[in-house]
Protein backbone atom coordinates (compact mmCIF):
# COMPACT_ATOMS: atom_id res chain seq x y z
CA UNK A 1 0.00 0.00 0.00
CA UNK A 2 2.95 2.31 0.45
CA UNK A 3 4.80 1.25 -2.67
CA UNK A 4 5.50 4.80 -3.74
CA UNK A 5 7.47 5.80 -0.74
CA UNK A 6 8.79 2.90 1.29
CA UNK A 7 11.97 0.91 1.12
CA UNK A 8 11.79 -0.29 -2.48
CA UNK A 9 11.79 3.14 -4.03
CA UNK A 10 12.69 6.19 -2.03
CA UNK A 11 11.31 7.89 1.05
CA UNK A 12 8.75 10.66 0.62
CA UNK A 13 11.28 13.38 1.24
CA UNK A 14 13.24 12.86 -1.98
CA UNK A 15 12.70 15.59 -4.56
CA UNK A 16 10.06 15.14 -7.28
CA UNK A 17 9.22 16.80 -10.55
CA UNK A 18 5.80 18.42 -10.81
CA UNK A 19 5.14 19.99 -14.21
CA UNK A 20 2.53 22.59 -14.99
CA UNK A 21 -0.98 21.28 -14.64
CA UNK A 22 0.08 18.55 -12.21
CA UNK A 23 -0.18 18.25 -8.44
CA UNK A 24 1.72 16.32 -5.82
CA UNK A 25 -0.47 14.64 -3.21
CA UNK A 26 1.03 13.65 0.09
CA UNK A 27 -0.66 11.64 2.82
CA UNK A 28 1.43 11.38 5.95
CA UNK A 29 -0.22 10.25 9.14
CA UNK A 30 -2.96 12.76 9.93
CA UNK A 31 -1.75 15.19 7.25
CA UNK A 32 -3.10 15.41 3.74
CA UNK A 33 -1.46 17.93 1.44
CA UNK A 34 -1.77 18.87 -2.23
CA UNK A 35 0.70 21.09 -4.07
CA UNK A 36 -0.41 22.10 -7.54
CA UNK A 37 1.67 23.73 -10.27
CA UNK A 38 -0.52 26.30 -11.97
CA UNK A 39 0.31 28.94 -14.58
CA UNK A 40 3.06 31.08 -12.99
CA UNK A 41 1.90 30.07 -9.54
CA UNK A 42 1.86 27.23 -7.05
CA UNK A 43 -1.24 26.31 -5.06
CA UNK A 44 -0.95 24.66 -1.67
CA UNK A 45 -3.81 22.99 0.18
CA UNK A 46 -3.32 21.43 3.59
CA UNK A 47 -5.65 19.56 5.88
CA UNK A 48 -4.88 17.88 9.15
CA UNK A 49 -7.03 15.47 11.10
CA UNK A 50 -6.73 13.55 14.37
CA UNK A 51 -4.13 10.85 14.81
CA UNK A 52 -5.43 7.33 14.35
CA UNK A 53 -4.03 3.83 14.52
CA UNK A 54 -3.93 3.66 10.71
CA UNK A 55 -1.30 6.38 10.53
CA UNK A 56 1.47 3.80 10.42
CA UNK A 57 0.96 2.64 6.87
CA UNK A 58 -0.81 5.35 4.94
CA UNK A 59 2.24 7.24 3.71
CA UNK A 60 1.68 8.09 0.09
CA UNK A 61 3.16 10.61 -2.31
CA UNK A 62 1.75 10.72 -5.83
CA UNK A 63 2.08 13.16 -8.68
CA UNK A 64 -1.11 13.39 -10.71
CA UNK A 65 -2.66 15.59 -13.34
CA UNK A 66 -5.06 18.26 -12.19
CA UNK A 67 -4.89 21.15 -9.79
CA UNK A 68 -6.49 21.47 -6.34
CA UNK A 69 -10.17 22.44 -6.54
CA UNK A 70 -10.67 24.65 -3.57
CA UNK A 71 -8.75 27.85 -3.15
CA UNK A 72 -5.67 26.93 -1.21
CA UNK A 73 -2.80 29.33 -0.68
CA UNK A 74 -1.33 30.72 -3.87
CA UNK A 75 2.33 31.54 -4.32
CA UNK A 76 3.33 33.50 -7.37
CA UNK A 77 6.45 32.05 -8.97
CA UNK A 78 6.83 32.54 -12.66
CA UNK A 79 9.36 30.21 -14.15
CA UNK A 80 10.11 26.82 -15.53
CA UNK A 81 10.86 25.31 -12.12
CA UNK A 82 9.34 21.88 -11.70
CA UNK A 83 11.35 20.50 -8.83
CA UNK A 84 9.47 20.10 -5.56
CA UNK A 85 11.22 19.26 -2.30
CA UNK A 86 9.15 18.24 0.71
CA UNK A 87 11.35 17.92 3.74
CA UNK A 88 10.61 17.02 7.32
CA UNK A 89 11.79 19.21 10.17
CA UNK A 90 11.57 19.05 13.93
CA UNK A 91 9.30 21.21 16.09
CA UNK A 92 10.22 24.82 16.71
CA UNK A 93 9.71 24.70 20.48
CA UNK A 94 10.58 22.16 23.19
CA UNK A 95 8.01 19.39 23.63
CA UNK A 96 6.75 18.27 27.03
CA UNK A 97 6.22 14.53 27.35
CA UNK A 98 5.10 12.40 30.27
CA UNK A 99 6.11 8.79 30.95
CA UNK A 100 3.30 6.27 30.99
CA UNK A 101 3.39 6.22 34.76
CA UNK A 102 5.46 8.42 37.06
CA UNK A 103 8.82 6.78 37.62
CA UNK A 104 11.24 7.27 40.48
CA UNK A 105 14.83 7.11 39.35
CA UNK A 106 16.86 6.00 42.35
CA UNK A 107 20.29 7.36 43.14
CA UNK A 108 23.08 6.08 40.94
CA UNK A 109 20.66 4.63 38.37
CA UNK A 110 20.02 5.54 34.81
CA UNK A 111 17.13 4.99 32.44
CA UNK A 112 16.64 5.32 28.69
CA UNK A 113 13.28 6.56 27.50
CA UNK A 114 12.03 6.79 23.93
CA UNK A 115 10.04 9.92 23.14
CA UNK A 116 8.29 10.78 19.91
CA UNK A 117 7.48 14.26 18.66
CA UNK A 118 5.43 15.28 15.60
CA UNK A 119 7.34 16.79 12.70
CA UNK A 120 7.00 19.94 10.67
CA UNK A 121 6.85 19.89 6.88
CA UNK A 122 8.83 22.30 4.72
CA UNK A 123 7.62 22.83 1.16
CA UNK A 124 10.19 24.16 -1.29
CA UNK A 125 10.28 24.49 -5.05
CA UNK A 126 12.90 25.04 -7.70
CA UNK A 127 16.63 24.69 -7.60
CA UNK A 128 18.12 26.49 -5.61
CA UNK A 129 15.17 25.84 -3.28
CA UNK A 130 12.66 28.60 -2.64
CA UNK A 131 10.65 28.15 0.54
CA UNK A 132 6.88 28.24 0.10
CA UNK A 133 5.69 27.26 3.53
CA UNK A 134 6.64 25.47 6.71
CA UNK A 135 3.90 24.03 8.90
CA UNK A 136 3.30 21.31 11.48
CA UNK A 137 1.87 17.97 10.47
CA UNK A 138 -0.79 18.28 13.15
CA UNK A 139 -1.91 21.13 15.36
CA UNK A 140 -0.21 20.85 18.72
CA UNK A 141 -1.50 22.24 21.96
CA UNK A 142 0.47 24.98 23.68
CA UNK A 143 1.71 24.42 27.16
CA UNK A 144 3.82 26.24 29.71
CA UNK A 145 6.87 24.61 31.23
CA UNK A 146 8.61 26.40 34.04
CA UNK A 147 9.15 26.97 37.69
CA UNK A 148 6.22 29.36 38.00
CA UNK A 149 3.76 31.28 35.88
CA UNK A 150 6.25 34.12 35.71
CA UNK A 151 9.31 32.26 34.48
CA UNK A 152 9.49 29.47 32.02
CA UNK A 153 8.87 28.98 28.35
CA UNK A 154 6.08 28.18 26.01
CA UNK A 155 6.32 24.61 24.72
CA UNK A 156 4.18 22.11 22.89
CA UNK A 157 2.32 19.42 24.79
CA UNK A 158 3.29 16.01 23.48
CA UNK A 159 0.21 14.02 24.15
CA UNK A 160 1.98 10.71 23.82
CA UNK A 161 3.86 8.81 26.48
CA UNK A 162 7.53 8.09 26.86
CA UNK A 163 8.31 4.39 26.53
CA UNK A 164 10.97 2.32 28.21
CA UNK A 165 11.48 -0.03 25.31
CA UNK A 166 11.91 0.94 21.68
CA UNK A 167 9.72 -1.94 20.60
CA UNK A 168 6.80 -0.47 22.56
CA UNK A 169 6.84 2.72 20.53
CA UNK A 170 4.65 2.42 17.43
CA UNK A 171 6.37 3.50 14.22
CA UNK A 172 4.55 6.48 12.84
CA UNK A 173 5.82 8.27 9.76
CA UNK A 174 4.89 11.75 11.02
CA UNK A 175 6.78 11.45 14.31
CA UNK A 176 10.50 11.53 15.06
CA UNK A 177 11.81 9.28 17.81
CA UNK A 178 14.36 10.61 20.30
CA UNK A 179 16.20 8.35 22.73
CA UNK A 180 16.78 10.08 26.03
CA UNK A 181 19.06 8.76 28.75
CA UNK A 182 18.69 10.17 32.25
CA UNK A 183 21.49 9.48 34.74
CA UNK A 184 20.92 10.18 38.38
CA UNK A 185 24.30 10.87 39.97
CA UNK A 186 22.76 12.20 43.15
CA UNK A 187 21.96 9.99 46.10
CA UNK A 188 18.28 10.89 46.21
CA UNK A 189 15.50 9.40 44.10
CA UNK A 190 14.29 11.77 41.40
CA UNK A 191 10.67 11.67 40.22
CA UNK A 192 10.22 11.67 36.45
CA UNK A 193 6.75 13.02 35.85
CA UNK A 194 7.18 15.24 32.88
CA UNK A 195 10.17 15.86 30.68
CA UNK A 196 10.86 18.80 28.43
CA UNK A 197 12.71 17.59 25.36
CA UNK A 198 14.85 20.42 23.91
CA UNK A 199 13.77 19.72 20.34
CA UNK A 200 15.13 22.91 18.68
CA UNK A 201 18.64 21.75 19.55
CA UNK A 202 18.32 18.38 17.81
CA UNK A 203 18.98 17.27 14.24
CA UNK A 204 16.65 15.08 12.23
CA UNK A 205 17.73 11.84 10.57
CA UNK A 206 15.72 9.59 8.29
CA UNK A 207 15.96 5.97 7.23
CA UNK A 208 14.99 4.44 3.91
CA UNK A 209 11.87 2.91 5.42
CA UNK A 210 10.47 6.36 6.18
CA UNK A 211 11.20 6.34 9.91
CA UNK A 212 12.55 9.50 11.50
CA UNK A 213 15.05 9.79 14.33
CA UNK A 214 17.02 12.33 16.31
CA UNK A 215 20.25 12.01 18.24
CA UNK A 216 20.36 10.67 21.75
CA UNK A 217 20.05 13.26 24.52
CA UNK A 218 21.72 12.52 27.84
CA UNK A 219 20.70 14.28 31.02
CA UNK A 220 23.05 13.88 33.93
CA UNK A 221 21.68 14.96 37.28
CA UNK A 222 24.62 16.05 39.34
CA UNK A 223 24.87 15.62 43.05
CA UNK A 224 24.52 18.56 45.34
CA UNK A 225 22.95 21.02 42.92
CA UNK A 226 19.59 21.59 41.34
CA UNK A 227 21.30 21.43 37.99
CA UNK A 228 21.44 18.91 35.20
CA UNK A 229 23.97 18.62 32.45
CA UNK A 230 22.58 18.15 28.98
CA UNK A 231 24.63 16.39 26.35
CA UNK A 232 23.43 15.91 22.81
CA UNK A 233 25.26 13.20 20.94
CA UNK A 234 27.00 14.26 17.80
CA UNK A 235 26.82 10.70 16.41
CA UNK A 236 23.89 9.13 14.71
CA UNK A 237 21.41 7.34 16.93
CA UNK A 238 22.08 3.64 17.28
CA UNK A 239 19.22 2.05 15.46
CA UNK A 240 19.72 -0.84 13.11
CA UNK A 241 19.36 1.15 9.89
CA UNK A 242 21.33 3.49 7.67
CA UNK A 243 20.40 7.03 8.38
CA UNK A 244 20.65 10.19 6.34
CA UNK A 245 20.74 13.63 7.92
CA UNK A 246 17.67 15.58 6.88
CA UNK A 247 17.74 18.74 8.94
CA UNK A 248 20.10 20.47 11.33
CA UNK A 249 19.16 21.99 14.67
CA UNK A 250 17.02 25.14 14.60
CA UNK A 251 19.08 26.63 17.41
CA UNK A 252 22.74 26.56 16.50
CA UNK A 253 25.26 26.52 19.29
CA UNK A 254 22.60 25.58 21.77
CA UNK A 255 23.06 24.86 25.40
CA UNK A 256 24.37 21.34 25.02
CA UNK A 257 27.14 20.64 27.48
CA UNK A 258 25.98 23.44 29.75
CA UNK A 259 24.00 22.98 32.87
CA UNK A 260 20.31 23.63 32.95
CA UNK A 261 18.25 24.21 36.03
CA UNK A 262 16.60 20.97 36.94
CA UNK A 263 13.14 22.44 36.93
CA UNK A 264 13.55 23.46 33.29
CA UNK A 265 13.94 19.87 32.21
CA UNK A 266 12.05 17.76 34.70
CA UNK A 267 8.98 19.48 35.97
CA UNK A 268 7.92 18.76 39.50
CA UNK B 1 39.45 115.00 24.84
CA UNK B 2 35.93 113.98 25.79
CA UNK B 3 35.45 112.57 22.36
CA UNK B 4 38.52 110.40 22.85
CA UNK B 5 37.22 109.24 26.25
CA UNK B 6 33.83 108.42 24.79
CA UNK B 7 35.51 106.52 22.00
CA UNK B 8 37.67 104.53 24.46
CA UNK B 9 34.61 103.68 26.64
CA UNK B 10 32.64 102.65 23.57
CA UNK B 11 35.43 100.35 22.36
CA UNK B 12 35.88 98.87 25.85
CA UNK B 13 32.16 98.24 26.08
CA UNK B 14 32.08 96.64 22.66
CA UNK B 15 35.07 94.44 23.51
CA UNK B 16 33.44 93.29 26.73
CA UNK B 17 30.19 92.64 24.93
CA UNK B 18 32.11 90.83 22.21
CA UNK B 19 33.90 88.64 24.76
CA UNK B 20 30.59 87.81 26.42
CA UNK B 21 29.04 86.84 23.07
CA UNK B 22 32.06 84.65 22.27
CA UNK B 23 31.74 82.94 25.64
CA UNK B 24 28.05 82.22 25.13
CA UNK B 25 28.62 80.91 21.59
CA UNK B 26 31.47 78.74 22.80
CA UNK B 27 29.22 77.52 25.60
CA UNK B 28 26.46 76.60 23.16
CA UNK B 29 28.83 74.67 20.92
CA UNK B 30 30.54 72.87 23.77
CA UNK B 31 27.23 72.08 25.49
CA UNK B 32 25.64 70.57 22.38
CA UNK B 33 28.79 68.59 21.63
CA UNK B 34 28.93 67.19 25.16
CA UNK B 35 25.22 66.40 25.05
CA UNK B 36 25.62 64.46 21.84
CA UNK B 37 28.63 62.59 23.20
CA UNK B 38 26.73 61.68 26.36
CA UNK B 39 23.81 60.44 24.29
CA UNK B 40 25.89 58.24 22.04
CA UNK B 41 27.92 56.96 24.94
CA UNK B 42 24.98 55.98 27.10
CA UNK B 43 22.61 54.93 24.30
CA UNK B 44 22.95 51.22 24.99
CA UNK B 45 22.54 51.51 28.74
CA UNK B 46 19.55 53.75 29.20
CA UNK B 47 15.94 53.81 28.04
CA UNK B 48 15.02 56.54 25.53
CA UNK B 49 13.41 58.58 28.31
CA UNK B 50 16.43 58.62 30.56
CA UNK B 51 18.71 59.24 27.61
CA UNK B 52 16.87 62.40 26.63
CA UNK B 53 16.82 63.56 30.25
CA UNK B 54 20.57 63.04 30.62
CA UNK B 55 21.22 64.83 27.37
CA UNK B 56 19.20 67.86 28.39
CA UNK B 57 20.81 67.98 31.84
CA UNK B 58 24.31 68.01 30.40
CA UNK B 59 23.40 70.65 27.81
CA UNK B 60 21.83 73.10 30.24
CA UNK B 61 24.45 72.57 32.91
CA UNK B 62 27.32 73.46 30.60
CA UNK B 63 25.42 76.29 28.94
CA UNK B 64 24.51 77.67 32.36
CA UNK B 65 28.15 77.77 33.43
CA UNK B 66 29.17 79.65 30.28
CA UNK B 67 26.30 82.14 30.57
CA UNK B 68 27.27 82.83 34.18
CA UNK B 69 30.87 83.40 33.02
CA UNK B 70 29.65 85.75 30.27
CA UNK B 71 27.56 87.72 32.72
CA UNK B 72 30.52 87.98 35.10
CA UNK B 73 32.61 89.19 32.17
CA UNK B 74 30.11 91.95 31.39
CA UNK B 75 30.34 93.14 34.95
CA UNK B 76 27.15 91.85 36.48
CA UNK B 77 27.55 90.69 40.02
CA UNK B 78 26.49 87.07 40.22
CA UNK B 79 25.60 87.43 43.85
CA UNK B 80 22.79 89.90 43.25
CA UNK B 81 21.35 87.78 40.46
CA UNK B 82 21.51 84.70 42.63
CA UNK B 83 19.69 86.47 45.43
CA UNK B 84 16.89 87.58 43.17
CA UNK B 85 16.72 84.15 41.66
CA UNK B 86 16.41 82.64 45.12
CA UNK B 87 13.37 84.69 46.01
CA UNK B 88 11.81 83.97 42.64
CA UNK B 89 12.41 80.26 43.12
CA UNK B 90 10.59 80.18 46.42
CA UNK B 91 7.60 81.92 44.87
CA UNK B 92 7.64 79.61 41.88
CA UNK B 93 8.00 76.63 44.16
CA UNK B 94 4.82 77.37 46.02
CA UNK B 95 3.00 77.95 42.77
CA UNK B 96 4.17 74.79 41.10
CA UNK B 97 3.78 72.23 43.85
CA UNK B 98 1.76 69.84 41.69
CA UNK B 99 4.10 70.20 38.76
CA UNK B 100 7.09 69.47 40.97
CA UNK B 101 5.30 66.50 42.46
CA UNK B 102 4.56 65.21 38.97
CA UNK B 103 8.14 65.70 37.94
CA UNK B 104 9.54 63.77 40.89
CA UNK B 105 6.88 61.07 40.53
CA UNK B 106 7.91 60.72 36.91
CA UNK B 107 11.52 60.15 37.88
CA UNK B 108 10.52 57.49 40.38
CA UNK B 109 8.21 55.78 37.90
CA UNK B 110 10.98 55.54 35.36
CA UNK B 111 13.40 54.26 37.96
CA UNK B 112 11.01 51.68 39.33
CA UNK B 113 10.32 50.17 35.91
CA UNK B 114 6.99 48.66 36.83
CA UNK B 115 5.90 49.45 33.29
CA UNK B 116 7.69 50.61 30.16
CA UNK B 117 6.82 52.04 26.78
CA UNK B 118 4.76 49.48 24.89
CA UNK B 119 3.29 47.86 27.99
CA UNK B 120 -0.45 47.74 28.46
CA UNK B 121 -1.60 49.18 31.77
CA UNK B 122 -4.91 49.59 33.53
CA UNK B 123 -5.45 52.52 35.85
CA UNK B 124 -8.92 52.84 37.30
CA UNK B 125 -11.18 52.16 34.34
CA UNK B 126 -8.75 53.14 31.63
CA UNK B 127 -6.84 50.44 29.79
CA UNK B 128 -4.27 51.45 27.22
CA UNK B 129 -0.86 51.01 25.71
CA UNK B 130 1.89 53.27 27.10
CA UNK B 131 3.08 55.62 24.36
CA UNK B 132 5.50 57.70 26.40
CA UNK B 133 6.51 58.40 29.96
CA UNK B 134 7.12 62.16 30.00
CA UNK B 135 8.29 64.52 32.71
CA UNK B 136 4.84 65.34 34.01
CA UNK B 137 2.55 62.65 32.68
CA UNK B 138 2.19 59.33 30.96
CA UNK B 139 0.42 59.13 27.63
CA UNK B 140 -1.74 56.15 26.80
CA UNK B 141 -3.50 54.96 23.69
CA UNK B 142 -6.73 53.14 24.58
CA UNK B 143 -8.02 50.16 22.62
CA UNK B 144 -10.57 52.37 20.87
CA UNK B 145 -7.74 54.62 19.72
CA UNK B 146 -8.16 57.53 22.11
CA UNK B 147 -5.29 59.55 23.58
CA UNK B 148 -5.26 59.72 27.36
CA UNK B 149 -2.93 61.83 29.49
CA UNK B 150 -2.44 60.61 33.06
CA UNK B 151 -0.47 62.79 35.52
CA UNK B 152 2.46 61.00 37.10
CA UNK B 153 1.23 61.92 40.55
CA UNK B 154 -1.93 59.87 40.00
CA UNK B 155 0.14 56.90 38.88
CA UNK B 156 2.38 57.01 41.93
CA UNK B 157 -0.54 57.32 44.31
CA UNK B 158 -2.89 54.71 42.91
CA UNK B 159 -2.96 51.08 41.83
CA UNK B 160 -1.62 50.44 38.34
CA UNK B 161 -2.02 47.01 36.75
CA UNK B 162 0.48 46.08 34.06
CA UNK B 163 -1.37 43.59 31.89
CA UNK B 164 1.60 42.74 29.70
CA UNK B 165 4.19 41.94 32.36
CA UNK B 166 3.92 38.14 32.49
CA UNK B 167 3.89 35.86 29.45
CA UNK B 168 0.79 33.82 30.29
CA UNK B 169 -2.60 34.84 31.58
CA UNK B 170 -5.56 33.08 33.15
CA UNK B 171 -9.13 33.44 31.91
CA UNK B 172 -11.80 32.96 34.58
CA UNK B 173 -15.17 31.90 33.26
CA UNK B 174 -18.17 32.02 35.57
CA UNK B 175 -20.82 29.50 34.57
CA UNK B 176 -24.03 28.25 36.03
CA UNK B 177 -25.57 24.86 35.40
CA UNK B 178 -28.99 23.63 36.36
CA UNK B 179 -29.44 21.93 39.70
CA UNK B 180 -30.35 18.66 38.07
CA UNK B 181 -26.90 18.28 36.44
CA UNK B 182 -24.15 15.95 37.66
CA UNK B 183 -21.15 18.05 38.66
CA UNK B 184 -18.64 15.35 37.74
CA UNK B 185 -20.12 15.09 34.25
CA UNK B 186 -19.99 18.88 33.80
CA UNK B 187 -16.34 18.84 34.86
CA UNK B 188 -15.58 16.13 32.32
CA UNK B 189 -17.24 18.06 29.50
CA UNK B 190 -15.41 21.29 30.40
CA UNK B 191 -12.04 19.56 30.60
CA UNK B 192 -12.71 17.99 27.22
CA UNK B 193 -13.37 21.43 25.71
CA UNK B 194 -10.12 22.80 27.18
CA UNK B 195 -8.23 19.78 25.89
CA UNK B 196 -9.50 20.20 22.35
CA UNK B 197 -8.73 23.92 22.23
CA UNK B 198 -5.12 24.28 21.13
CA UNK B 199 -4.76 27.84 22.44
CA UNK B 200 -5.56 26.69 25.94
CA UNK B 201 -2.37 25.66 27.73
CA UNK B 202 -2.07 22.09 28.99
CA UNK B 203 0.05 23.31 31.84
CA UNK B 204 -0.91 25.03 34.11
CA UNK B 205 -3.88 22.72 34.01
CA UNK B 206 -7.39 24.16 33.68
CA UNK B 207 -9.04 24.72 37.01
CA UNK B 208 -12.57 23.64 37.88
CA UNK B 209 -13.94 25.26 41.04
CA UNK B 210 -17.42 24.76 42.37
CA UNK B 211 -18.12 28.15 43.89
CA UNK B 212 -21.50 27.57 45.42
CA UNK B 213 -25.18 26.84 45.36
CA UNK B 214 -26.64 29.89 43.64
CA UNK B 215 -30.17 31.19 43.51
CA UNK B 216 -30.99 29.68 40.16
CA UNK B 217 -28.04 27.47 39.31
CA UNK B 218 -24.99 25.65 40.58
CA UNK B 219 -22.19 28.19 40.27
CA UNK B 220 -18.96 27.03 38.74
CA UNK B 221 -15.72 28.81 37.93
CA UNK B 222 -13.69 27.35 35.06
CA UNK B 223 -10.23 28.89 34.68
CA UNK B 224 -7.99 28.29 31.68
CA UNK B 225 -4.54 29.63 30.88
CA UNK B 226 -3.31 31.00 27.56
CA UNK B 227 -0.37 32.88 26.13
CA UNK B 228 -1.01 36.55 26.78
CA UNK B 229 -1.22 37.38 23.06
CA UNK B 230 -3.87 34.70 22.53
CA UNK B 231 -6.07 35.85 25.40
CA UNK B 232 -8.81 37.49 23.32
CA UNK B 233 -8.91 34.63 20.81
CA UNK B 234 -9.22 32.15 23.63
CA UNK B 235 -11.94 34.14 25.36
CA UNK B 236 -14.08 34.26 22.26
CA UNK B 237 -13.29 30.75 21.10
CA UNK B 238 -13.73 28.80 24.27
CA UNK B 239 -17.04 30.33 25.35
CA UNK B 240 -18.58 29.32 22.04
CA UNK B 241 -17.06 25.85 22.31
CA UNK B 242 -18.41 25.42 25.84
CA UNK B 243 -21.89 26.32 24.70
CA UNK B 244 -21.73 23.80 21.85
CA UNK B 245 -20.36 21.10 24.14
CA UNK B 246 -23.07 21.75 26.71
CA UNK B 247 -25.77 21.57 24.06
CA UNK B 248 -24.37 18.26 22.79
CA UNK B 249 -24.12 16.81 26.29
CA UNK B 250 -27.58 18.07 27.23
CA UNK B 251 -26.30 20.22 30.07
CA UNK B 252 -28.65 23.06 30.81
CA UNK B 253 -27.61 26.60 31.60
CA UNK B 254 -30.70 27.83 33.37
CA UNK B 255 -32.45 31.17 33.25
CA UNK B 256 -32.91 32.86 36.61
CA UNK B 257 -35.69 31.12 38.54
CA UNK B 258 -38.22 32.56 40.89
CA UNK B 259 -40.84 30.53 42.71
CA UNK B 260 -43.99 32.39 43.70
CA UNK B 261 -46.33 31.28 46.46
CA UNK B 262 -49.46 32.95 47.72
CA UNK B 263 -48.68 32.44 51.34
CA UNK B 264 -49.01 28.65 51.49
CA UNK B 265 -46.75 26.30 49.59
CA UNK B 266 -49.18 23.42 49.45
CA UNK B 267 -52.21 25.27 48.15
CA UNK B 268 -52.61 25.90 44.41
CA UNK B 269 -52.21 29.43 43.07
CA UNK B 270 -55.71 30.99 42.64
CA UNK B 271 -56.51 32.54 39.23
CA UNK B 272 -59.61 34.46 38.17
CA UNK B 273 -60.42 35.14 34.50
CA UNK B 274 -61.87 38.60 33.88
CA UNK B 275 -64.67 39.26 31.34
CA UNK B 276 -65.03 35.56 30.62
CA UNK B 277 -68.67 35.77 29.45
CA UNK B 278 -68.07 38.77 27.17
CA UNK B 279 -65.08 37.22 25.35
CA UNK B 280 -67.08 34.03 24.77
CA UNK B 281 -70.00 35.91 23.13
CA UNK B 282 -67.58 37.94 20.94
CA UNK B 283 -66.06 34.86 19.42
CA UNK B 284 -69.54 33.44 18.68
CA UNK B 285 -70.41 36.53 16.65
CA UNK B 286 -67.24 36.24 14.49
CA UNK B 287 -68.11 32.72 13.50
Amino acid sequence: MAADSKSKKSPWWTPREVSEGQSAHLTLGPLSMTLGHGVDEWILEVSSSEETALDGNNTRLKVRKGLPDEAGERFVHAGEAERVVLSPMLADRPVVIRPRQPVFLLGGQSITLYLSTPIWLKVEIADPPVLLKEFPVMRLSDTWFGASTREGELCYAGRTHARHKLADLPQRPHRAISPMTIRNETDKPVPLEKISLPVPMLSLYGADDGSLWTQRVTLTLEGGTEQARVKIDSDLPEVARTLERLAGPRMEGGRSGMTWALNLLLGT
Amino acid sequence: MFDRLADIIAIEGLLLFGRAIVLVTLGLLLASLCARLTASGLRSRLTPQLLQLARRCVFYAILGVFIAAALAEMGFSIGVIMGAAGVLTVALGFASQTTASNLISGLFLIGERSFEIGDIIRIGDTIGEVLSIDALSVKLRTYDNLYVRIPNETLIKSEVTTLSRFPIRRLDLQLGVAYKEDIAHVREVLMGVADANSLCLDEPAPLFIFTGFGDSALEIQFSVWAKRENFIHLRNGITAEIKVAFDEAGIEIPFPHRSIYTGEVSKPFPIRLVNEAQTASDTDKED
